[in-house]
């Protein structure tokens, strides 16, 4: 029985049903796919193509562990196949494994060199990985297949910029954008390259170029994006320091007078900034809040430039307009003019006068105030007191502004505020519910009502009132917010349940947060391709960079950090899970959680079980689904062997975003586990770190001491790893005679006892000697060998080393390595010229 | 109140949902914010406090034509400003921002937008304020059931 000599290629009729079962796929019919795939394999039982491609219709009809099996399998049986090694990448990419589906697609490449497809996918796996000089060479190769698609060209100048090569980046775009023909007039997608081409002018450092394409370009109206077009020329004009810049930026203040970003580019370009008083800055400021009148921002303005009673009649002016119209925001707009102590104190006499004035005015029925500036006059001063820390103070102020309007919310949310800053979380979370009741339409008093109650511990009750806006199919308020990516809820439950005493529970919502950030990062991926097909150039490269720097988040470093606190915990007290499970009270949502998932389960297995077998017509796509939760406690997670190396991973990329002052926390909770890792080096340095930042911080304190205690025992690990890889007792000389002994029939041996040597500070003639031996004796040398040996012996100024390159030029009879330098002049000289066995052309001279 | 930085500030995505999960119902996962800022970066554009928080934001876009010749239509999917911001005219000057951004960049002709039948006061910024006009009612279009007025604003050339 013959096997065909190529066991891929099909006859014809399996071949047809191949192309066959290819298009079924593609178009997802899958039970029809499923059936073909077997037609061949029937005959041909292991044609790997058709294994992988039935491999792939099972997981997409949901029967995912048979698929990836018979996807191995065919792998196995024709491992130079395109095909194969293309659906593998398939199932990783969608598995989320992009290194694993990059070698896979790699593998795919080399079988099928110029498949665009298998290109494509590859670019975007290598972006995401952020192996740029590989997607350089990627985007190399679809450009010189595909001349003649506009992306191609686009994509490889991306390539270039994120590279790191800004000048190809240029070059590569000039070239496109001098090809096209026909462009259709205000085209959004040329607009938008036009803007990236702009971008990268001016990252150069070409800003007079970079100008005047924007202008001809606006003219026109190539670029359509007029505010972008704005924004530019004010930026440019102001790097190349012409008096244009001054009005480029009034420009933008005509379009919107209400962009703190534009006065502050207005102001510096006169030498002046938002925060530093001046009275030529204030002069400026003045005359934009007459030609804006509506606007606020000069206003506001004035009063960081203004001091002294200018500031104060200006000061006065501004906030009895906000609190005559009832402005909720007036505090915190003021809140950062208190860094000043002298306007703090202005403000003070101003509001109390104010405050006089309008309690004597609302008291009369003639009088002629209105009862809601006084009400707002008390909701201010009550702001201010608290964030002196007159707590006392603010609370009086708003029980009579309460008796006064007992239904206005914010009233009753900033009692609240006042309380929690006292340290009374109860009471606090008593009042921000009494506001959520005044208005049950409105989810933001409700959010703040579960943030409090959370404060307060009170898990239960804030999973009922947030249960009111979550959606209702959803097994428990809590999981629809995760769904929907709430950290603050996430992060304020954590907290919640490490307050009372659930580290465990606490664990699961910071690695909810964690989950978050990686879902975030994998987002980014269909974007690689979706974004060279829509030209958005520049919010694309701006994304990567977002995107490599979100672990740098606030959400992610606490919960990365609290986290890893716990997992230390867990390490330090091996009781604790134990402690934990037998106390352990699963939160009332959480047990309605775990009824309602294994009702779920159930259900589903009998649905199984009931349903025909034809119903699996259905994609479901080549993602895994997501699993059920096996550790809804998060005790299985903290009583993982793992833990430290856990918290490694967690704080790992808070390595690369952590600076200033702020990340004291994350380097010494580096030090925190690595120092129980045994990890010296790394607990050394994160500490020096944190110390380094803020010497006297408490936090480092504490850690020094703990080193300090630790000291004996991290000296024990160094030298234990030191034993492993010196073992034994033997002094260092003896230790390399006795390498020498095991290995002086190898040259490089040989070489190495001899720098062992010059490491021990041996005298030179010993160093030289040892050296020599490699000429002496029976064992093999190689010319390269020699060389080395030749460049060690000038490296420490032997003074042999004359003798040495004799010797070998004398062993080496073909070799010039080590003829003298004038010989090697010598001979250099002819090798341009007609060698012996040269043709009878006149040679090439340089 | 700085206000008026549009989407191509990717950094204020987090601040956004932040925001919307806080203010309303309707909500979204990163990979939606993500797409609008890819896809129409020009036309949504946030406010912030003096901090740099996200106090309130318009979440717009540009609908793909059925064909050639249908006008060009924007559309607000979200808009929002904290409460505590309110009083400000934050979300009137974040609409007319878009708006302009989506009559310049992409010539639309129109905006459409839904808004529960029962919020006077997101109304009376949108019919009065804006001009939009109420085209139907789309029964029961909210997950609790309410019905939605579809309005829409023809934009000047």
């Amino acid at each position: 029985m013959s096997k065909l000599p190529n066991k891929r290629a099909l006859p014809s009729r399996e071949a047809g049903q191949f192309k066959e079962l290819l298009n079924l796929y593609e178009s997802r019919q899958l039970k029809k796919g499923l059936k073909t795939a077997d037609l061949i394999l029937k005959k041909f039982p292991e044609h790997g193509e058709t294994l992988c491609m039935k491999g792939l219709v099972l997981v997409h009809m949901g029967r995912r562990e048979e698929g990836i099996d018979l996807v191995k399998k065919g792998v196995r049986l024709d491992l130079t196949s395109h095909i194969v090694w293309h659906v593998f990448g398939l199932i990783q990419k969608g598995e989320k494994n992009y290194e694993e589906a990059l070698k896979s697609y790699t593998q795919a490449l080399r079988f099928e060199k110029e498949n665009i497809n298998i290109l494509r996918d590859a670019a975007s796996l290598q972006t995401q990985l952020r192996l740029y000089d590989a997607l350089v060479e990627t985007r190399h190769t679809l450009l010189r297949l595909r001349p003649n698609l506009r992306q191609h060209w686009v994509a490889l100048s991306i390539a270039h910029y994120l590279n790191g090569n800004t000048k190809d980046a240029k070059a590569v775009l000039e070239s496109y954008l001098s090809t096209l023909k026909n462009v259709p007039p205000h085209d959004v997608e040329q607009s938008e390259t036009l803007l990236f081409y702009i971008t990268l002018l001016e990252e150069l450092g070409e800003h007079s170029e970079a100008l005047s394409v924007l202008d001809s370009n606006s003219r026109s109206r190539a670029i359509v994006d007029r505010t972008a077009v704005s924004e530019t020329r004010a930026r440019l004009l102001t790097k190349l320091g012409t008096p244009e810049a001054e009005e480029a930026w009034h420009t933008l203040l005509e379009r919107n007078s209400d962009c703190y970003d534009y006065y502050a580019g207005y102001l510096s370009n006169k030498g002046h900034t938002l925060t530093e008083p001046s009275p030529a800055a204030l002069q400026i400021v003045s005359d934009l809040a007459a030609e804006f009148p509506r606007a606020k921002a000069p206003k506001r303005l004035s009063l960081n430039l203004s001091t002294g009673d200018e500031f104060k009649s200006r000061a006065e002016a501004y906030i009895v307009t906000a609190l005559v119209k009832g402005i909720p925001s007036l505090f915190s707009d003021l809140k950062s003019l208190y860094a000043d102590p002298a306007k703090k104190d202005a403000i003070e006499e101003i509001v109390e006068r104010l405050r006089e004035h309008y309690k004597k005015e609302t008291a009369i029925p003639s009088g002629s105030e209105e009862p809601t500036t006084y009400l707002w006059t008390l909701y201010l001063l009550a702001q201010h007191y608290s964030s002196l820390g007159q707590h006392k103070k603010a609370l009086e102020l708003l029980e009579e502004a309460l008796e006064h309007t007992p239904t206005l919310p914010e009233l009753h949310t900033f009692k609240g505020r006042v309380l929690k800053r006292a340290g009374d979380y109860l009471g606090a979370a008593r009042c921000v519910n009494d506001a959520r009741v005044l208005d049950g339409q409105d989810r933001f008093l409700n959010t703040k009502t579960g943030k409090y109650l959370l404060r307060a511990g009170m898990v239960k009750e804030a999973s009922n009132v947030l249960g009111l806006f979550t959606k209702k199919d959803a097994s428990s308020p809590g999981a629809d917010l995760e769904d929907m990516q709430s950290m603050l809820y996430l992060l304020e439950e954590a907290r919640a349940h490490e307050k009372n005493g659930h580290p465990n529970l606490a664990l699961k919502k910071y690695m909810a947060v964690k989950k978050i950030y990686d879902e975030i990062e994998d987002d980014q991926y269909d974007f690689h391709g979706y974004c060279l097909r829509k030209f958005t150039l520049n919010a694309y490269v701006r994304m990567l960079k977002w995107e490599d720097n979100i672990r740098g988040q606030a959400s992610y470093v606490t919960a990365a950090l609290a986290a890893s606190k716990i997992f230390v915990a867990a390490h330090d007290n091996p009781n604790l899970v134990k402690s934990l499970s037998s106390t352990s009270e699963l939160t009332d949502a959480a047990k309605k959680a775990k009824k309602k998932a294994k009702k779920a389960a159930v259900k589903a297995v009998e649905e199984k079980k009931n349903a025909p077998t034809t119903a699996t017509h259905d994609d479901k796509g080549i993602e895994p689904q997501s699993n059920k939760d096996d550790d809804p406690d998060g005790l299985k997670l903290l009583g993982a062997p793992d833990v430290l190396e856990q918290a490694a991973k967690l704080l790992a990329p808070l390595t690369a975003v952590a600076e200033g002052k702020g990340s004291v926390g994350v380097w010494c909770a580096v030090y925190d586990v690595a120092v129980r890792r045994g990890k010296v080096l790394q607990a050394l340095s994160a500490l020096g770190k944190a110390k380094g930042l803020d010497a006297e911080s408490p936090e480092v304190h504490v850690r020094v001491v703990d080193l300090k205690l630790r000291e004996a025992k991290l000296a024990e690990a160094v030298k234990e790893g030191v034993k492993k890889l010196y073992p034994g007792d033997v002094g260092v000389e003896t230790f390399n005679s006795q390498y020498l002994q095991r290995q002086e029939g190898r040259a490089e041996s040989v070489l190495a006892c001899a720098r062992v040597l010059g490491l021990l500070g041996a005298p030179l003639e010993e160093v030289d000697n040892a050296v020599f031996e490699l000429l002496a004796g029976e064992r093999a040398v190689g010319v390269k060998d020699a060389v080395k040996a030749l460049e060690f012996l000038r490296s420490i100024k032997s003074g042999r080393e004359e003798e040495f390159r004799a010797a070998c030029d004398a062993r080496f009879e073909l070799s010039t390595a080590f003829k003298s330098k004038e010989e090697q002049a010598v001979i250099r000289e002819q090798v341009m010229t007609r060698g012996p066995n040269g043709g009878k052309d006149e040679a090439v001279t340089p | 109140m700085i206000l008026g930085c549009s989407l191509y500030h990717q950094d204020d995505l987090a601040g956004m949902q932040s925001a919307n999960l806080q203010n309303l119902p309707e909500n979204y996962t990163m990979k939606f914010w993500m797409l609008h800022a890819l896809s129409w970066p020009q036309v949504s554009f946030v406010a912030e406090d003096p901090k740099g928080r996200i106090v309130g934001y318009v979440l717009a876009k540009i609908e793909d034509p059925d064909d050639e010749n249908e006008p060009i239509r924007g559309h607000v999917n979200s808009i929002s400003v904290l409460r505590s911001y309110r009083r400000l005219g934050l979300a009137n000057k974040l609409m007319l921002l878009s708006q302009e951004a989506m009559r310049s960049v992409y010539k639309a002709q129109h905006v459409s937008l839904h808004v529960r039948k029962s919020n006077k006061a997101a109304l009376g910024l949108y019919r009065d304020s804006l001009g939009f006009e109420v085209v139907k009612v789309e029964q029961k279009y909210y997950a609790d059931g309410e019905d939605a007025y579809s309005m829409q604003l023809n934009l000047k050339d």
